[in-house]
C-alpha cells in the first residue's frame, strides 16, 4: 500500500495530462454529440510534431503551440469529411485516424519512435513536464512548482478557463446548440456545419495538446502510443460525470470533472499495478471493464433505483 | 440525493489527500554502492509478452538467481503493447524504490530512462541505444544510470547468408512493420549491405496484422527473396508469412531464430535467452557494486548462430550449405 501511495504522484500527473485530452473527447462526445475517433491518431500527432520540432531546437512554447494546430488540422479534416463530404460522424473519424497513421510516421522521418534525448540535462532541464521532475521534486533536488502536478494542474485551469469564457461567448453557445439540437440550432439561423468544424478544431486542438505532453512527459513519441485514447478519454468523461454529476452543475466543474475523472482512472491502473492484483496483461480488459461498468452504473440507477412516481404525480407546489 | 452529494465530495477530498499524500512521500534511500545487500528488488517492464522478450527476460531472471540465489525477487509488469502504459510502470517502479530496472524493449528503456536518473536501467532487446535515447555521436556507452545488451545480429553477415543460398536471385524484398523503429533501422542497414553485394532491393512496410497479407503477396510477386528483419509483428504473425511465401516458392530469410521457425528458410540468430544472461550479468555487478553503470558499455550477443528450417527447405527443394543446424521443432 505504501508502494502505492509513493507511485501516486506519478500516476496522479498522467491522469492530469490524459485529463486535457479527456477535456477534448468531452467537448466532442457532449456538446457537440459526435463520437469522434480522430482522437486516436491526433493524439500520436501532437506528439510526434512536439518532439520532431522541440529536437531541432525550437522553443518549447512554440512546439507546444505547433503540436496543438496541427491536432486542429486533423480536426479540420474530420468536420470537413462530415459536413462537406456528408460522411457519418464516427466514419470520418475513423478515415482521419486512419490516414493520420501515414501522416505521423512521416512527421517523424518514417521511424515508429523519436526520442527525446533527456540523458541529456541540458535538454531535461527545458522539458515543461517529466516523468523524471516527480521524483526530482519529492527528493528536494528541484523546485515544486516543476512538479508535474503543479505544472499541468495550471495548465488545466487555464484551459478550462478559457473554454469557459469561451462556450459563454454567442459564439461558443451556438456550438453548444448545435450539439444539443441540430434541427432547432439550424432554424435559429445558426451555421452547424461551420459549428461542428469548430468544435471538432478545438476538440483536437487539446487532444494534439495532450500527446504534446505526455511525449514530454514519457520523453519520446511513438506511432502506436493514441490507440485506445479514446477510451480512456470516454472512461475519463463517464467516471467524473458518474461521480460528480450531482455536485458539479456548473460548466466549468463539469469540464474540471472530466479532468479528475482521468486522474481516477490511472489511480486505479497504479493500484492494480502497485499491489500486484492481476496479471499486467489484463490491464486492457480491466480498462474496457471499467468504462463498462461506469457506462451502466446511470442505467441502472434509471431503471432500479429511481422512486416510483407517486399517484397523482408530484406536487411542485 | 444528498447522500451522493457526500460520497461525491468524501471521494473528491480522499483523491486530493492521497495525491497530497503522495507527494511528501519519500523514496526509500537505498544505497547501491559497495558489498552485497541482504535482499534485492529488481524490477521488469516488458513492451508485450512475445517469445524473443519472454526470453530475454528469463534468461535476465535465471542469471540473478543464479548469483543471488533467494536474495533477490522480480516484479515483472508487461504494458499490454501500449508505450504509455511503459510509464506508468516505470513510475511504479521508481516511486517503490526497487534497486535496479530491467527495461525489455525500446518504449520501456525510454520510460525508464525517462522516470529515474538515479536508479540502474538496464535494456534489452533494443538495438540502437543512440536512436532509442536520442544520443548524437553514440560512443557505446550511454554514461549515465543507463546501460544494457543489444540484440542487433550482424546485418552485414545477413546479407552474405542470403548470397551463400541464393546467389542467383536478384530482387529482394524487405518486409517489415513500419511501426517498429527497430525493424526500419536494420532494414535500411541490410538494404546497404545487400546492393553492395548486388542485389537490387524494395522496402514493404505493412502498418498493422491486418494489411500485412496483402503487402507480403505483393513482396512475393514482386521478388526473388524475401528477408525479414527481427520485428515483432511479423514474429507474431509469422503464419501469415508462411502461407504466402511457401507456396509461391519464395524464400524468406529472418533476422532471428523464432521468426525462422515460423516462416523462414534460414537464420543468422541471436539467441535471446543468452542476451537476457548477458544483461542479468551486468545486473549481478551493478548490484553487487563492482562496476560502475555509467562506465559500461552496451554488451552484444555473445554469439550468432546458423540456423534452417528444415520443412521449409525440403518444401522449397533447398539444401542448407555447410555450418548450418536445423531449427528443433517444440
Amino acid at each position: 500500500m505504501l508502494d502505492f501511495l509513493n507511485a501516486l504522484p506519478g500516476a496522479v500527473s498522467q491522469g492530469l495530462i490524459w485529463g486535457i485530452m479527456a477535456i477534448g473527447v468531452y467537448l466532442t462526445y457532449k456538446i457537440l454529440d459526435i463520437a469522434d475517433l480522430t482522437v486516436d491518431g491526433s493524439f500520436c500527432t501532437g506528439g510526434a510534431v512536439f518532439v520532431v520540432l522541440f529536437s531541432q531546437g525550437v522553443n518549447l512554447w512554440v512546439a507546444l503551440l505547433a503540436a496543438m494546430v496541427s491536432g486542429m488540422a486533423a480536426g479540420l479534416v474530420t468536420g470537413l469529411l462530415h459536413t462537406v463530404c456528408g460522411i457519418p460522424a464516427i466514419l470520418a473519424g475513423i478515415l482521419t485516424q486512419l490516414g493520420l497513421w501515414s501522416v505521423n510516421l512521416a512527421i517523424m522521418s518514417m521511424k515508429a519512435n523519436v526520442a527525446l534525448n533527456i540523458i541529456n540535462p541540458d535538454v531535461l532541464n527545458k522539458l515543461l513536464v517529466s516523468l523524471r521532475f516527480v521524483q526530482d521534486v519529492s527528493k528536494g533536488t528541484r523546485p515544486f512548482y516543476q512538479h508535474p502536478i503543479f505544472v499541468v494542474g495550471v495548465v488545466t485551469v487555464v484551459i478550462i478557463a478559457v473554454l469557459y469564457w469561451f462556450f459563454g461567448t454567442e459564439l461558443g453557445c451556438s456550438i453548444r446548440a448545435t450539439g444539443a439540437n441540430q434541427a432547432m440550432a439550424r432554424a435559429q439561423g445558426i451555421n452547424t456545419a461551420r459549428n461542428q468544424v469548430l468544435g471538432l478544431m478545438i476538440s483536437n486542438g487539446l487532444v494534439a495538446l495532450s500527446g504534446a505532453l505526455l511525449s514530454q512527459y514519457q520523453g519520446f513519441a511513438d506511432a502506436n502510443m493514441g490507440r485506445g485514447a479514446i477510451v480512456i478519454g470516454l472512461a475519463a468523461v463517464i467516471i467524473g460525470e458518474v461521480i460528480f454529476s450531482k455536485i458539479f452543475r456548473n460548466f466549468g466543474l463539469k469540464l474540471l470533472a472530466v479532468s479528475i475523472g482521468a486522474i481516477i482512472y490511472y489511480m486505479v491502473i497504479q493500484l492494480v499495478l502497485s499491489l500486484n492484483l492481476m496479471d499486467s496483461n489484463y490491464l486492457k480488459l480491466l480498462s474496457a471493464v471499467v468504462v463498462a461498468v461506469f457506462l451502466s452504473v446511470p442505467y441502472w440507477k434509471g431503471k432500479y433505483f429511481a422512486k416510483p412516481v407517486k399517484r397523482g404525480g408530484v406536487n411542485r407546489a | 440525493m444528498k447522500h451522493s452529494w457526500r460520497a461525491g465530495a468524501a471521494l473528491l477530498a480522499l483523491t486530493m489527500a492521497a495525491g497530497l499524500a503522495g507527494c511528501g512521500g519519500q523514496t526509500s534511500d537505498k544505497t547501491q554502492s559497495g558489498g552485497e545487500k541482504d535482499s534485492y528488488t529488481v524490477g521488469i517492464v516488458q513492451l508485450t509478452p512475445h517469445e524473443a522478450l519472454d526470453q530475454a527476460t528469463q534468461g535476465f531472471q535465471d542469471a540473478l538467481k543464479e548469483a543471488f540465489g533467494d536474495k533477490v525477487s522480480f516484479d515483472l509488469e508487461y504494458a499490454a503493447n501500449d508505450p504509455a502504459t511503459c510509464a506508468t510502470i516505470a513510475n511504479s517502479f521508481v516511486s517503490s524504490g526497487v534497486d535496479l530496472i530491467m527495461a525489455n524493449a525500446s518504449s520501456a528503456l525510454q520510460a525508464a530512462a525517462s522516470a529515474t536518473g538515479d536508479i540502474p536501467v538496464l535494456g534489452t532487446s533494443v538495438t540502437e541505444y543512440g536512436v532509442a535515447l536520442k544520443i548524437d555521436d553514440f560512443s557505446g556507452t550511454v554514461g549515465t544510470n543507463v546501460s544494457g545488451t543489444s540484440d542487433l545480429a550482424p546485418l552485414d553477415q545477413q546479407a552474405a547468408m542470403i548470397q551463400e543460398w541464393c546467389p542467383d536471385a536478384k530482387t529482394v524484398g524487405l518486409l517489415y512493420c513500419s511501426a517498429e523503429a527497430n525493424s526500419q533501422y536494420q532494414v535500411d542497414t541490410v538494404q546497404e549491405c545487400l546492393e553492395g553485394l548486388g542485389y537490387t532491393c524494395t522496402q514493404y512496410a505493412f502498418s498493422d496484422s491486418n494489411d500485412m497479407a496483402a503487402v507480403t503477396q505483393t513482396a512475393a510477386d514482386n521478388s526473388d527473396v524475401i528477408y525479414v528483419p527481427t520485428d515483432n509483428t511479423v514474429a507474431t504473425n509469422a503464419s501469415i508469412v508462411d502461407n504466402i511465401c511457401r507456396p509461391a516458392k519464395i524464400p524468406v530469410f529472418a533476422g532471428e531464430q523464432g521468426i525462422c521457425a515460423g516462416c523462414g528458410v534460414a537464420t543468422l540468430s541471436i539467441s535471446y535467452y543468452d542476451l537476457g544472461v548477458t544483461t542479468g550479468k551486468m545486473a549481478v555487478k551493478v548490484l553487487r557494486g563492482e562496476a560502475d553503470i555509467s562506465q559500461m558499455p552496451i554488451e552484444y550477443a555473445p554469439q550468432f548462430t546458423k540456423m534452417y528450417n528444415k520443412a521449409i527447405c525440403d518444401d522449397l527443394g533447398l539444401t542448407p550449405p555447410e555450418g548450418y543446424t536445423a531449427i528443433e521443432a517444440e
